[in-house]
């Protein structure tokens, strides 16, 4: 009954010819999963969308940051010195501080105000100026107001320079301009953190987007995945072509998200022009460049990757014949 | 070839489908399942394809022990046999020859081989001029030989089918048998379940009979020998 022939078994494939078919089968999912988004046109077109948005978002916020950044570092009259000297200080003292001050690599200009102009100017500024009239003597000393270079503008170079300023005899007292500075310094270290939080939080919702879509996906093909597995399908050679979807998703995503950050710079160009060119006259708004760009794009596709890869993993080995 | 040891199957909540069941089926022989409906005939062949596991019992395919395979092993014990499943058909969105082809692919075979295997195995069934064609129009008996061509297209040891005639004409019926028949020939190690035991007695092959969870050799059993009697 039993017969001892053998079948003859189909020659395995050898390693090339198996390697040469694993290209080909990535190729082969990369452009299935491209058709099947296409044949899904609406559902496709709305997680994009989602997807383009939640980056484009943070994207915007960062180029504005670096923006705002770049305004701030050539504002002038930030990081100046003032230098109160005592009130009994003789004209030539005076001028051979000017001098020495002048001297200094890291200071640009001295600008001198005497003990009577200073008055003057409170006086006219100030609505309790004549409160002063009851004094016999100017109260007020004589100052000088230091410019530093722009690379001198720098916390610690700046307490530097006072300390050394400090030291002359006739300066009374030293007060550094750089409260200004620092508050921006906070400002700006807060909005970075706050950009990169809500950047975080989007990045999830791109993740949970891609994965539910896949989700969604894996869902409608639980039987051709079946069939697959019943005959001898790895579960790699199934999570392919939806990796592929969701890498598919990431990088169209990220190129919509960069095209949404482009347009909406482009409609905001002329208005910020406009009013960063009341404190700063040569400001040209900067837009993402080419490696910024790419970064966008690249992170989106990762995101989708690990998206669509959180979805297969949890739903394809749970799918079995049965 | 395949060994079926002591083997007990129970669903979680229901009672003994199989139990205490043994039988062997040797390399090269094909063989006729058949009982009640509800005897546990498909459940049988879940267990050699690894979809069920056995709740006691020791199952070896060509002698190794594939009772606590791991799950990772599993995709390729199935490339070594083919399987003809009811619930499993042709996926739909593809044409003929890529649902064929779909075994080669997945083992990695080169274009040339899968044009050349999948054409000599849709000529088997008799259906090479629909290579090109959608599942969908092909008739019933037409998608049960494309499945059958799939089965046997990467030409595996064993060839494991439930009901492969289920709701067929009996002409229809009979080609199909007789294309198992063909297999077996050549060595396939075939395994059918079915309950028609009109046409299965005709094959004159082994037919085992699930009966109360147990294999009988149906020979010995006078229910199809009063059958074999009358025919
Ligand atoms: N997944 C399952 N969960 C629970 N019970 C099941 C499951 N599959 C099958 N059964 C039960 O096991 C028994 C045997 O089922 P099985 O499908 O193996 O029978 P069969 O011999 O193939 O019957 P048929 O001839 O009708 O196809 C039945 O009583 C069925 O209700
Ligand atoms: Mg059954």
């Amino acid at each position: 009954m039993a017969k001892a022939k053998r079948p003859q078994p189909l020659a395995k494939p050898n390693l090339v010819t198996r390697l040469r078919a694993y290209g080909r089968d990535h190729l082969r999912s990369l452009v299935f999963s491209l058709g099947k988004l296409y044949r899904q046109r609406f559902a496709t077109t709305l997680t994009l969308l989602m997807i383009a948005v939640a980056l484009a978002l943070p994207a915007c916020l960062y180029v504005l940051l670096n923006n705002l950044q770049v305004v701030t570092q050539n504002w002038d009259n930030a990081g100046q010195i003032t230098l109160f000297l005592k009130v009994d200080s003789s004209d030539a003292a005076i001028q051979e501080l000017r001098n020495r001050f002048a001297d200094y690599p890291e200071i640009e200009t001295v600008e001198y105000v005497p003990a009577e102009d200073a008055l003057k100017e409170f006086r006219d500024r100030n609505e309790f100026g004549q409160l002063l009239d009851g004094l016999d003597d100017n109260p007020l000393p004589p100052t000088l107001i230091l410019t530093p270079i722009t690379a001198a503008k720098q916390t610690s170079k700046l307490n530097q320079l006072a300390t050394d300023f400090r030291s002359y005899s006739n300066v009374d007292y030293v007060q550094l301009d750089m409260q200004w500075l620092q508050r921006l310094h906070a400002i700006t270290n807060t909005v970075r953190r706050a950009i990169t939080v809500i950047s975080m939080m989007l990045a999830i919702s791109v993740l949970l987007v891609v994965g539910n879509s896949i989700r969604l996906d894996i869902e409608n093909r639980r039987e051709e995945i079946e069939v697959t597995k019943l005959i001898g399908a790895t579960d790699r050679f199934i999570r392919r072509p939806f990796l592929y979807g969701g890498m598919w998703y990431g990088l169209i995503g990220g190129v919509l998200a960069l095209l949404l950050v482009l347009l909406a710079l482009l409609a905001i160009k002329r208005p910020i022009q406009e009013l960063v060119g009341l404190y700063n006259s040569d400001f040209q708004l900067m837009f993402p460049s080419f490696r910024q760009s790419l970064g966008l794009v690249a992170s989106s596709i990762g995101l989708g990757l690990f998206g669509s890869w959180l979805a297969v993993s949890r739903h394809i080995a749970k799918i079995e014949p049965s | 070839m395949i060994e079926l040891q002591n083997i007990t199957k129970r669903y979680p909540e229901n009672r003994d489908v199989l139990s205490r069941l043994n039988l062997t089926i040797e390399q090269g022989e094909m063989a006729f399942l058949t009982g009640p409906s509800g005897a546990g005939k498909s459940t049988m062949l879940k267990l050699i394809a690894a979809i069920e596991r056995p709740t006691r019992g020791q199952i070896f395919i060509n002698n190794k022990n594939i009772t606590h395979i791991p799950k990772r092993k599993i995709p390729a014990l199935r490339r070594h046999m083919g399987v003809v499943f009811q619930a499993h058909h042709l996926l739909y969105d593809r044409n003929i020859f890529d649902n064929v082809s779909l075994p080669l692919q997945i083992a990695g075979y080169s274009q040339v081989d899968i044009r050349r295997r999948v054409r000599a195995a849709l000529d088997k069934v008799a259906l090479l001029h629909k290579e090109q064609v959608m599942p969908i129009t092909l008739s019933g008996g037409e998608q049960q030989r494309v499945g059958i061509a799939r089965a046997v297209v990467n030409k595996p040891a064993i060839l494991l089918a439930d009901e492969p005639t289920g709701n067929l004409d009996p002409d229809l019926s009979a080609e199909i048998m007789q294309l198992f028949a063909a297999f077996n020939q050549v060595g396939v190690t075939v395994l059918v379940a079915s309950h028609d035991l009109d046409l299965i007695s005709r094959m004159h092959k082994r037919i085992v009979r699930i009966h109360n969870g147990q294999c009988v050799d149906a020979q010995d059993t006078h229910v199809l020998h009063n059958y074999e009697v009358v025919k």
